[in-house]
């Protein structure tokens, strides 16, 4: 089923504010304003988007510290976003959570978090809360190559798998967990495979292409919404950028700069316009229209977060406890 | 009043919660048609079927992380480890996802998740079976801890734990399973905060724990007849801590003595300590003793255990020394 | 618009970087996420890119210097575009450093420790309530392990006054009920374990008990036979002080008898209005207080102090009179006693007598005084000499008085007299002056009318 104009030029917007939002982050991370790590998006932004272009408000996702692109695509706002990651009482979190750990619960992100690995087990929890109050909702669980390694994740999928719950694992293989090339860290090509082992269904998409994600995912949730249970999606993506902020040379010291540029020319973005300008689905104006939007409205968050206050000093004592 | 064992207090507990809240669910290792491990779920199954008393696989994160999320869309799981020693196991998911991610979050997300496990040695458990490391998880923010001392507590500080909405660690001493008390029959809740003072006296404190609170409660009952007035508090819930209770006894006393079957070092009772050596150091009149297990891993042979247990004679030895001082 | 090219932030812990090598040149064209130049930083070669579109109107930092991080290393303008003015001049401009917060100041502790110093074992119940009731705890035997100092021992001595006896054995109960009753334990015989006193002896010990049952009173003095005293910090400081001020000033010594009556009767006469006016009792010492200070005014050699090869007149006149305490001595003094009334010098007189026998006196109390008066008047002794109390460089001395014949106009009468002593300073206060001050003393108390009262 192909899908309509409009959900296309839905899902080219988002991926622009992903883009548009990390660059911003780029820029204002090496003049230093940005406390703590950033570890951003740009490259893998077909994977959030067309994954997140199947939910509605009321699903769920769980994050992982590269999360700025899953809260963006599950319509986390520019503005609270922008002010999370400055620390300023604004922010989603009020500035106590901070680029890792990102959460909009009203918008169904149950976080973004700073232990790899850690989002699967409770991805699992969603899902059987869901399943046992009998609500027709998904959970779609994100992580990576290198997550795949840690054993919560492993304990996360053979439960799910076992009652049958519905959620979606959304694997974003970029072929590097932090420094580690993937042949190094696993001994597997394909983490799909091992959704064998799970006995549930396991698939092979092109990452870079968002289209294929939307149709893979949506797969997906039609079979979870229908109780058959879990499924493992591997999306082959790679991050044009270093692990974090501050990786030297964007990755270069652990990858060829011939594969960067590799990737790069396979921009989920570019690749998108292209399509829609080749088969005459939309005109170069509008597109241009749109990503001048997109921009200002970055610029807008932007401002919002510098003038957004900090948070009083004693809040830091807040919100322990319900 | 009637009286039950303190496994027939917890399977009735958590049998009224079952039946008032369809929320409320249970997943475990083999907590369903095995009953549990120490028999504390037994019947529950049969009762209400395998969707509200799940068995699970070994999978200690998950179980964890099942209770996190399930939690944070609606549901009220009581969740449990079979034994504290596991819990390294999914320490992540307990320390750092249930106990962090409300303040993380900014406060807007609520994990009303009830972890229930099990301590204590005195079986051959050994190293792996047998741990008291409850005190160790009062430093993770955001985590509620119960240490429930008797059969009655244990049924109220269950359901006040099922009605909170922040994590709660419930900690049963497995040792304590057979020991019997007065249950009122009914709903009833204890409140978390708030210590019970098991014996008055005026001449030392004694803050003990979970099944320790029975053997200072049989050594202030043989100090009273020599004329020694030993005051025995049972603080029910390391987090929150009962600090008043305690403060205004020693204010009395000026000697304290605590008994915690945890190890040595970093014990609950280090804790106390240092909370008397600060808001109430005036009132200091002897030093502040711990008896605890000493620092070692459980070990096995009964000979070996025995020695491992704090038991009576230390803590009498304890009240003795700080005796001198008075 | 001008774009300033910033060393970028390049990792948590980077603070500095080299520029290795510019890429493009001054004047170049630049477009942006070109790569710019090569930094090296913790041994890490990375290249940055160019954050604007433009020209590469100016290289601020040249290669191979090292620079902080965020230092602004290059401008872009627009094509057409003028260099704005401050970068022209900007050459390896560092950017403001950030003020680390200093490190806490940390309090240096008061020197004096009121709660009675810390090689002294005692809990701290103990302690405070020493401090609270103004016991020093030095004067207190422990009886507790390792003689540490208990509270039992601090009531037991605040009761009798004295330190607490050998160690009683008895239950806690028995002795909260004797100290309520006011019953000394080692009164009371003990019929529990070991002798042990029990709660129901000291009910019995609460009606008075035969004479054949008390046990011996212990001694009045503290001291016994070949016992060995450390010595506590006041004792070493007051031994050292004297040893110092007597190898160190040459002192010689002068005396006079003083005739008191005169001194008495005005005493008597404005005693008791004094009393009620102003609710203070105006002593003896008060009116020597205020006489050796105006002495002083007219020979303020002996109100000095030698300082290498100068002698310092002091600026203010504050009399310091010896009070004697448990261990030792201490030195309070009167300020400017020369320009306060009898009822001021009184009123200081009185206040710092009491905090001196409680401890409780300031540093600056105790050193600031220019000349000292020392009494042993309520002692059965004629005279005697003290040594000077560095860094002054006059003592005067108080014996007691006693009734003496003198002759008075040819006929011998029975004065009320009393003998002073004057210690001074050799090597600036010859025999002179000393006996002059003495003489103008003697004057000034034997004509109290003229002296005290203000017409």
């Amino acid at each position: 089923m192909k899908a309509s104009k409009s959900l296309m030029l839905e899902m080219l917007k988002k991926m622009l504010e992903v883009r548009y939002f990390e660059e911003k982050v780029v820029d204002q991370y090496a003049r230093g304003a940005v406390p703590g790590l950033a570890h951003l998006y740009i490259g893998e932004e077909a994977v959030a988007v067309g994954a997140c272009m199947n939910l509605t408000d009321e699903d769920y996702i769980t994050s992982t510290h590269r999360g700025h692109g899953h809260c963006i695509a599950k319509g986390g706002e520019l503005k609270p976003m922008m002010a999370e990651l400055f620390g300023k009482k604004t922010g989603y979190c009020k500035g106590k959570g901070g680029s890792m750990h990102i959460a909009a619960f009203e918008k169904g992100i149950l976080g973004a978090m700073g232990i790899v690995g850690s989002g699967g087990p409770i991805a699992t929890g969603a899902a059987l809360g869901i399943k046992r109050q009998k609500l027709d909702r998904v959970v779609i669980c994100f992580f990576g190559d290198g997550a795949s390694n840690e054993g919560a994740t492993h304990e996360a999928m053979n439960f799910a798998s076992l009652h049958k719950l519905p959620v979606i694992f959304v694997c974003e293989n970029n072929l590097y967990g932090i420094s580690v090339a993937q042949h190094r860290h696993q001994a597997i090509k394909d983490i799909a495979a091992r959704a064998a082992g799970y006995n549930m269904p396991g698939l092979i998409v092109d990452g870079m292409d968002v289209l294929a994600v939307y149709e893979a995912v949506k797969e997906a949730v039609k079979r979870a919404k229908s109780g058959k249970g879990p499924t493992l999606i591997e999306c082959k993506t790679y991050r044009f950028r270093g692990h974090h902020e501050g990786d030297p040379n964007l990755g270069a010291r652990y990858r060829m700069k011939e594969e960067i540029a590799a990737w790069r020319k396979r921009c989920p973005i570019e690749c998108l316009k292209d399509k829609l300008i080749k088969d005459k689905i939309a005109k170069q104006r509008e597109l241009d229209e749109m990503e001048e939007d997109v921009k200002r409205r970055v610029e807008e968050a932007f401002v919002y977060a510098m003038e957004s206050p900090f948070p009083n000093p004693e809040e830091a004592l807040e919100d322990l406890f319900a | 009043m009637r009286e039950l064992t303190f496994r027939e207090a917890v399977v009735e507990a958590l049998d009224m919660a079952l039946e008032r809240d369809p929320r409320v669910f249970l997943l475990g290792e083999d907590i369903g048609y095995y009953g549990g491990l120490f028999q504390a779920t037994q019947g529950l199954l049969q009762k209400y079927g395998e969707d509200r008393v799940m068995d699970s696989p070994i999978s200690e994160s998950a179980i964890i992380g099942a209770g996190i999320g399930s939690a944070i869309v609606g549901m009220r799981p009581i969740v449990e480890i079979m034994n504290i020693d596991f819990m390294p196991v999914c320490m992540d998911q307990l320390v750092n996802q249930a106990a962090k991610m409300r303040y993380m979050f900014g406060g807007k997300m609520k994990i009303p998740l009830v972890i229930r496990c099990t301590c204590g040695a005195g079986r051959g458990g050994a190293a792996h079976h047998a741990q008291a490391t409850h005190g160790v998880f009062m430093h993770f923010p955001g985590l509620k801890i119960a240490v429930p001392g008797t059969p009655h507590d244990v049924k109220g500080l269950l359901f006040t734990a099922i009605e909170d909405e922040n994590p709660v660690l419930f900690v049963e001493d497995k040792m304590m399973y057979n020991v019997k008390g007065e249950v009122p029959e009914g709903y009833y809740t204890v409140p978390f905060g708030k210590a019970a003072i098991r014996h008055e006296g005026e001449d030392v404190t004694v803050i003990a724990t979970l099944r320790m609170g029975y053997r200072a409660l049989a050594v202030a009952k043989e100090m009273e007849e020599k004329g020694i007035g030993v005051e025995v508090i049972d603080p029910r819930t390391l987090c929150p801590l009962d600090k008043e209770t305690i403060i205004n006894s020693f204010k009395k006393t000026g000697k304290m003595v605590i008994v915690d079957e945890g190890n040595r070092v970093g014990n609950f009772g280090s804790e106390v300590a240092s909370i008397i050596a600060e808001e109430a150091v005036d009132y200091i009149q002897a030093p502040i003793l711990k008896v605890t297990a000493p620092h070692v891993p459980v070990p096995y042979s009964p000979v070996l255990e025995k020695f491992y247990i704090p038991d009576e004679e230390r803590i009498r030895q304890a009240v003795y020394r700080v005796l001198e001082y008075a | 618009m001008a774009v300033e090219v910033v060393l970028p932030a390049l990792g948590l812990t980077v603070e500095k970087g080299t520029i290795l090598q510019w890429l493009k040149r001054e004047g170049d064209v630049v477009t942006k996420g070109e790569s710019l130049y090569e930094v090296e930083a913790d041994k890490v070669t990375t290249e940055v890119e160019s954050p604007a579109s433009g020209i590469l109107k100016k290289i601020l930092i040249p290669e191979g210097v090292e620079v902080p991080i965020l230092t602004v290393v290059a401008v872009i303008t627009e094509e057409k575009e003028e260099l704005p003015e401050k970068y022209r001049t900007m050459a390896v401009e560092k950017p403001e450093k950030k003020v680390e917060p200093g490190a806490p100041k940390i309090q240096e502790p008061s020197v004096f420790l009121t709660s009675g110093p810390t090689e002294i074992k005692a809990p701290p119940a103990a302690r405070r309530l020493a401090k609270e009731r103004g016991v020093d705890l030095r004067a207190i035997k422990g009886s507790g392990p390792g003689g540490a100092i208990l509270v039992k021992d601090v009531e037991s001595f605040l009761i009798k006054g004295m330190p607490a006896g050998p160690k009683v054995l008895t239950t806690p109960t028995a002795r909260k009920l004797a100290e309520r009753e006011s019953i000394p334990l080692s009164f009371i015989k003990g019929t529990g374990i070991s002798g042990r006193v029990m709660k129901a002896d000291v009910m019995a010990a609460k009606s008075p008990p035969k004479v054949s049952e008390l046990k011996p009173r212990p001694p009045v003095s503290k001291y016994q036979l070949g016992q060995v005293i450390p010595m506590n910090s006041i004792r070493k400081v007051i031994a050292k002080r004297m040893a110092q001020s007597k190898f160190t000033a040459p002192h010689i010594y002068f005396y006079n008898d003083v005739d008191m009556e005169k001194l008495f009767s005005l005493r008597e006469e404005f005693l008791t209005e004094l009393e009620q006016v102003h609710g203070i009792r105006i002593s003896m010492n008060d009116f020597f207080i205020k006489a050796t200070a105006l002495a002083l005014l007219e020979y303020p050699l002996l109100n000095s102090k030698v300082s290498g090869e100068e002698i310092h007149i002091f600026p203010e006149i504050n009399i310091g009179l010896a009070v004697a305490m448990e261990d030792g001595l201490v030195v309070p003094a009167i300020p400017r006693a020369d320009q306060l009334s009898l009822v001021e010098i009184a009123l200081y007189r009185a206040d710092l007598v009491e905090r001196a026998r409680q401890a409780k006196l300031t540093i600056e109390e105790m050193e600031r005084g220019t000349f000292t008066i020392s009494s042993l008047a309520q002692f059965d002794i004629t005279f005697f000499t003290a040594i000077l109390n560095p860094p002054q460089s006059g003592i005067l001395t108080l014996g007691k008085v006693e009734p003496k014949p003198v002759v008075m106009d040819g006929q011998v009468v029975v004065r009320k007299t009393m003998r002073q002593g004057l210690s001074v300073d050799h090597r600036i206060i010859d025999g002179a002056v000393a006996a002059a001050f003495l003489q103008s003393l003697k004057k000034k108390l034997e004509n109290p009318y003229t002296t005290f009262v203000k017409l």
